[in-house]
């Protein structure tokens, strides 16, 4: 944060001898930060790169030595239709998952608003206990409530009268199965995000709030003209940070689906993870893994700036 | 220049050294000198603790001063853990494999040539020939067999004779034993009288076959996928019959838990291996009271009174290339497979030894097992077939199938263009 305050100040400030050998002191100090980055970061996705220009197979894994081949992992993805497809249903997936978290989590931190202190505190700790269950455990827990045979969800439907739900598979049907992703996903991202909202409704300026009610505005009026728009930087920070953590689902599906997951299930971090070390083409994972960092910079841009402009204003 | 080639000289002589002295004690005829530490994985469930006791026990009897590791691998996740290992500069000395993983990992030179040492093992002229045939890459041998498993019904004796029913002798006779029992279950919801999990594709293999499909064939050098032949097509929709009439097993989930399910008392037949009657009698896993209830009978063919021909799983034990104790590894396997210890492997593991001179061994329920690998067929031996497997083309094929997400010729036509494309190592 004090580096996005003082970059402006360098860029605008005369260049006096004596004040650069000053301005070396921020540098030094982010150095460490900046190199420790780059060894878990930037290294990875340089060997990463590489990897995908390489046709790199168990042979060369054993051998120590990939053969160049370019651009041809990247031919040949550009030209696959199950890549397509893995890439249309990761963009859908996502887009219902972040859109249903941020609508969810944005009534939910209305409604602690409005509530008592005691109802508050429980809602919170619910909230936190779902945030900190490790996502292993909460899927063998989905998954046992889904399951075909002794599923609670099937039982529970059943016995509701909603229809006959006895030895019904919800991943026979990848619509269905794909909406129980989109429960568990949902879920589990809910917490972070109303927390998020909940901080920053707070500090919405109570006066502003009740002069637009004293000017005739209707509940939905003062969201949508006075609340949101104070709050859109976090809406578009949580925004970003749910489609990066969306868009790499691989954990939820993979485990609730006993590590072998059909086709139809594949995201693209699971279309990755398969070419790599379920075909053994690494190169090929490689690249695809590319295309899904790619597409999360593009994302991670967003985020960045918004951050930076909050900063600036802090 | 001189100054820094003499000591590069002295360094090569040195390691020459090193290697003729390494080569030295390895080949020397003083076992008990021998040191250094063998580290074995074995896949978990493969052999009784007790034969590996044994196995150990001779091996540290000649070897004193050789330290033996037998490690338990899992199933779910080896795939990766053998590449990693294999890529790594210290992979383990003996592996066991199965035996439709070592045309990769042999022609990736992962294992050692072992074409030199076939006599040094015990029964190498009698070696069941699938298992044989996975060893061998290019006419090079790179493995030890070591067991077989191959598939039969294991069916519930009481509940045939409550039904009145026979063990069929053909598929339709299947059919029709299979839907009076369904009959005469018609209270109970979860009954299953042929338990088939979607994903099991090991057991789809025999109606495939027995109709004179294929899962591919090699022509040239080239691979083509047969899955959509006609005849492999009968087959599928005879299964897909089957399955619809008489199982209420998921769709979509596979064979893992399916003696657990069985040992519940809803079902009457499953497609199942010989050691699978130990988990379902198992008293923590089972039920020991159907000890006396279950027996099996091969799968039966479309021609009456013949069987289906069964796939030969099973696993062998190769040498990693990297092992710095080749010599010895190689003397491990040999006292594993060995006549003691393979007929240990046979009677108290309940497995299908690696030979055909001990196939007499298999008594009681057994037997079927034991009858059935003679009648048996293996998976295309190549390089690429662990793509195929792992990619899930098979079960995924099924799946689509039985969920009738697609009509079979479409399943079977889209299965068979990937695993052309696989086999001859695309993606």
């Amino acid at each position: 944060m004090g580096v996005a305050i003082v970059t402006p100040d360098l860029e605008s400030a005369p260049r006096r001898p004596g004040r650069v050998r000053t301005n070396l002191l921020p540098y030094a100090l982010i150095g460490p930060s900046v190199a420790i980055i780059a060894g878990i970061l930037a290294f990875p996705l340089g060997m990463l790169v590489w990897l995908s220009l390489q046709r790199y197979g168990l042979r060369e894994l054993i051998a120590h030595a990939g053969e160049w081949v370019g651009a041809a992992n990247y031919q040949r993805i550009v030209v696959d239709p199950l890549f397509h497809q893995v890439i249309v249903r990761s963009l859908l997936f996502t887009l219902a998952c972040v859109g249903l978290t941020v609508i969810l989590s944005t009534l939910i931190a209305l409604l602690l608003l409005k509530v008592s202190q005691a109802v508050r505190v429980i809602v919170m700790s619910a909230l936190v206990f779902v945030w900190t269950t490790p996502v292993i455990v909460s899927v063998d827990i989905w998954q046992w409530m889904f399951d075909y045979e002794f599923g609670v969800i099937n039982y529970l439907l059943t016995q509701l009268h909603v229809g006959n739900f006895i030895h019904h598979n919800w991943f026979d049907n990848p619509i269905q199965g794909w909406s129980v992703f989109v429960v568990i996903v949902v879920w589990g991202a809910i917490p972070f995000v109303t927390i998020t909202l909940f901080a920053g409704l707070l500090q919405v300026p109570s006066d502003v709030i009740d002069a637009a009610h004293v000017d005739g505005a209707g509940a939905w009026q003062r969201f949508w003209f006075v609340t949101a728009p104070m709050l859109k930087p976090i809406f578009l920070i949580v925004t970003c940070l749910s489609t990066i953590w969306d868009f790499g689902v691989f954990t939820q599906i993979y485990v609730m689906l006993n590590a072998r997951p059909s086709a139809d299930y594949y995201t693209i971090a699971i279309y990755a993870y398969r070419e790599s070390f379920g075909v053994t083409q690494y190169g090929m994972g490689a690249a695809i893994a590319v295309v899904l960092v790619l597409v999360l910079v593009v994302v991670t841009f967003f985020y960045v700036r918004e951050t930076v402009k909050v900063a600036e204003i802090a | 220049m001189k100054s820094r080639k003499a000591p590069l000289s002295v360094i090569g002589i040195l390691m020459a050294l090193v290697a003729a002295a390494c080569g030295g004690t390895t080949s020397s005829n003083n076992p008990s000198t021998q040191t250094g530490t063998l580290t074995v994985w074995l896949m978990n469930g493969s052999a009784p603790q007790s034969v590996v006791d044994g196995v150990n026990a001779d091996f540290k009897a000649k070897y004193p001063n050789v330290t033996v590791n037998v490690e338990l691998q899992q199933w779910g996740d080896i795939g990766t853990k053998l590449d990693t290992a294999f890529a790594g500069s210290t992979p383990p000395d003996v592996v066991e494999l199965g035996n439709t993983l070592v045309a990769k990992y042999a022609a990736a030179g992962a294992l050692g040539d072992i074409s030199g040492k076939k006599s040094s093992f015990d029964n190498s002229g009698t070696w069941l020939q699938s298992l044989t045939d996975s060893c061998t890459v290019s006419g090079k041998l790179y493995c030890v067999p070591y067991y077989a498993g191959s598939r039969a019904i294991i069916y519930r004796k009481d509940f045939f004779a409550a039904a009145n029913v026979q063990p069929p002798d053909s598929m339709d006779g299947l059919l029709t034993v299979g839907q009076k029992l369904m009959a005469a279950h018609s209270s109970d919801p979860n009954f299953s009288a042929l338990y088939y999990p979607g994903k099991y594709w090991y057991a789809a293999l025999p109606f495939v076959w027995d109709f004179g499909g294929d899962i591919a064939t090699q022509s040239g050098g080239k691979w083509q996928g047969s899955l959509n032949s006609p005849n492999a097509q009968q087959g599928l929709t005879k299964l897909n019959s089957l399955v619809a009439a008489l199982s209420r097993a998921d769709k979509t989930g596979d064979e893992a838990k399916q003696d657990a399910a069985f040992a519940q008392g809803h079902i009457a037949m499953i497609i199942a291996n010989g050691w699978e009657v130990g988990v379902i009698t198992d008293p923590k896993a089972g039920d020991p009271s159907l000890k006396d209830k279950l027996g099996a009978f091969p799968i039966p063919s479309h021609t009456a009174g013949q069987t289906a021909p069964v796939f030969l799983g099973g696993s062998d034990l190769g040498v990693a290339a990297k092992s710095k104790h080749q010599d010895l590894a190689n003397e491990w396997v040999a006292t594993f497979t060995n006549n003691k210890h393979m007929t240990e492997m046979a009677t108290v593991g309940g497995v299908i030894p690696n030979n055909t001179s001990m196939l007499s061994l298999g008594t009681g329920i057994n037997a079927v097992f034991y009858s059935a690998a003679k009648n048996s067929k293996f998976v295309p031996n190549s390089q690429n077939w662990a793509s195929v497997e792992n990619a899930n083309v098979l079960p995924d094929m099924l799946v689509k199938i039985f969920t009738k997400q697609q009509a079979i010729p479409d399943a079977t036509s889209s299965a068979s263009g990937r695993i052309t494309a696989l086999l001859n190592g695309g993606g």
